[in-house]
């Protein structure tokens, strides 16, 4: 019974914390400026607007959206793809050096970003991708198909191997048997990865900013970057700004948020 | 757990011969090839080749983004000697240090909390990890707003509590004042994902052993300390790591939450971020290439301590 009284009142106080910078995003971007700048906070919104989402949205911020949208949808299926191939011949066969090759893929989460940062610019200013969407797609593959890799492995494995080798035994061809039996049962696998390319795509900041130099091409944590800097006391716009850009992501999360769960602890505990 | 891993590691590979067919050759070479080569490919074109590159910068000149002359250690010894480089070194390191201190400790009480269980535990793990989804940049920014001099939570909430200096206080005007709000916003956004990652770590020390401590009368927080944190030893290694690396790379919270980005005179600027102005804004390439090779070689000491401890705990 002790217990209850503290674990509750815990719990309570975990979601405050987790949840509150959500609500005050949400309510400031609500408040006229009257309501925004008073000396004791107001919790709820009197006489709450919606003028400056309107006006965001006749701004540049849809062009911004589909840009990030574009890029982190391209990131995403491109990432999976290849986690999807790799992951299984790193899980069904034995590869010369695997050891080595599963080092190399986990180690390449730890590298630091400004080391990858100015060759690949340089990469993409001798390639002319240098401000095209192919080019961030092209980096933000760096941080994405190491650990997506791993978490499909992880999957794979736990997919009994006698469930192809009964396919094969039928006469199906390896491919065949995959396709059929295998890949349908690693679809949670494939939604972790997915979400996991999404968010990381969607949220970077130094390659799209060092990147998408030309107003039309940037994606949304650079618009977002700069128009803080430049318009920094108009603390409701931002706010109006920062709940555009955070929505998808939480929708997607909420979405998979079961799957996603189960990756990350696949690839946490047997990492 | 290794166990597990092993056995599923040895039925998880499947005999060449199969099916029965002459297909072996293909099946043990072709075929995992042809599966591998894509992902082998981004690693050599996007991250392999751009270390090699940025090694081989670092010891050029590199001025305009130019790559210049061979310069030989110059870069080095221009960075060891550059006052702002070494403050960056060792703010980032205290940084990173309190950061994962917080976070796994504040990630071990919200876990236990989850793990006594309840019918609340479910939906509290899905709210505790949503702070991992918002976009850093966004969280920077809410961050900022709340620790506003005037009109911020944060300064009305320390008024409330009786903490009177606190009226108007501006955060941002000082360097340590600074990184004490910037370290708050980073572990809020760090707790989530180690937090649901011990969670799954107690729950997997649950079983007989505890369950004997149980009945011996040990204590709650022995069963803590002498039975599940030494069963989660690996865990915690990789975890304590995991996050030393994500603290070391901290960019966009700077970035957003201090004006100039690592002001007031330089009294903010950590590694990645010095880094990047050097190569972007100062456009000396060659310097930034040797902070980043210094950045990386500290990185990869810390991931090679990870793999040798995670060993040892096999």
């Amino acid at each position: 019974m002790t217990r209850r009284l503290i674990v509750y009142p815990a719990m309570a106080l975990i979601c405050l914390a987790s949840l509150f910078p959500f609500f005050w995003m949400i309510v400031t971007s609500l408040k006229p400026d009257t309501e925004i700048f008073t000396v004791s906070p107001q919790f709820i919104p009197h006489e709450p607007i919606l003028s400056r989402y309107t006006e965001l949205f006749s701004g540049a911020i849809p062009r911004q959206f589909l840009n990030s949208l574009l890029v982190a949808g391209a990131t995403t299926v491109i990432t999976g793809l290849i986690a999807l191939l790799a992951g299984y011949a790193l899980a069904r066969f034995d590869i010369p050096m695997k050891r080595y090759l599963l080092i190399v893929i986990l180690s390449i989460q730890m590298l630091p970003q400004t080391v990858l940062v100015i060759p690949l610019f340089v990469v993409l200013r001798n390639t002319d991708l240098l401000g095209t969407y192919q080019g961030l797609v092209l980096s933000h593959l760096a941080l994405t198909v190491g650990l997506a890799t791993y978490m499909l492995r992880s999957f794979f494995m736990d997919i009994p191997v006698s469930l192809e080798e009964s396919a094969m035994v039928d006469g199906a061809s390896r491919m065949k048997a995959v396709r059929l039996v295998v890949f349908p049962l690693v679809w949670p696998g494939l939604a972790a990865s997915s979400i996991y390319g999404f968010i990381t795509s969607w949220n970077e900041l130094m390659f799209s900013a060092t990147y998408m130099q030309q107003s039309s091409r940037e994606t949304l944590p650079v618009a977002l970057q700069q128009f803080f800097s430049s318009y920094y006391s108009d603390w409701g716009g931002v706010m109006a700004a920062s709940v555009i850009f955070t929505i998808p992501v939480v929708v997607f999360f909420l979405l998979v948020q079961k799957r996603l769960m189960q990756g990350m602890v696949a690839g946490a505990v047997k990492g | 757990m290794t166990s597990t891993t092993s056995r599923r590691a040895q039925r998880g590979v499947v005999p060449a011969r199969a099916g029965g067919r002459s297909r072996s050759r293909w099946d043990r070479f072709g075929l995992p090839s042809l599966l591998l080569a894509p992902l082998l490919a981004v690693i050599l074109g996007v991250v392999g080749y751009p270390i090699v590159r940025t090694v081989w910068l670092s010891f050029h000149e590199g001025e305009y983004l130019m790559t210049g002359a061979f310069n030989g250690a110059d870069n080095y010894t221009e960075i060891f000697g550059d006052p702002y480089f070494l403050a960056a070194l060792l703010r980032t390191t205290i940084f990173a240090v309190v950061c994962v201190v917080t976070t796994l400790l504040i990630s071990l009480a919200i876990a236990l909390v989850l793990d006594a269980g309840s019918w609340a535990a479910r939906i509290v793990t899905v709210v505790v990890l949503l702070p991992w989804a918002m976009p850093r940049v966004a969280s920077g920014i809410i961050w900022k707003w709340m620790f506003n001099d005037q009109y911020g939570i944060a300064n009305w909430l320390l008024v409330s509590l009786g903490f009177d200096s606190f009226k108007g206080y501006a955060w941002f005007n000082d360097g340590f004042a600074s990184l004490v709000a910037i370290t708050i916003a980073v572990v809020w956004h760090s707790v989530p994902f180690i937090a649901i990652s011990m969670l799954a770590g107690l729950r997997a020390t649950r079983g007989e052993v505890l369950e004997a401590a149980r009945v011996d009368g040990a204590s709650f927080y022995q069963q803590l300390v002498r039975v599940r944190l030494p069963m989660m030893k690996p865990l915690l290694t990789i975890l304590g790591v995991m996050s030393t690396i994500f603290a070391y790379q901290s960019f966009d919270h700077f970035l957003v939450m201090t004006t100039p980005p690592g002001g007031p005179s330089h009294s903010t600027e950590v590694l990645s971020l010095l880094t990047w102005l050097q190569a972007f804004t100062v456009l000396d390439q060659g310097v930034a290439a040797a902070m980043a090779v210094v950045t990386f070689l500290l990185l990869a000491g810390i991931t090679a301590v990870y793999v040798k401890l995670s060993k040892e705990g096999t």
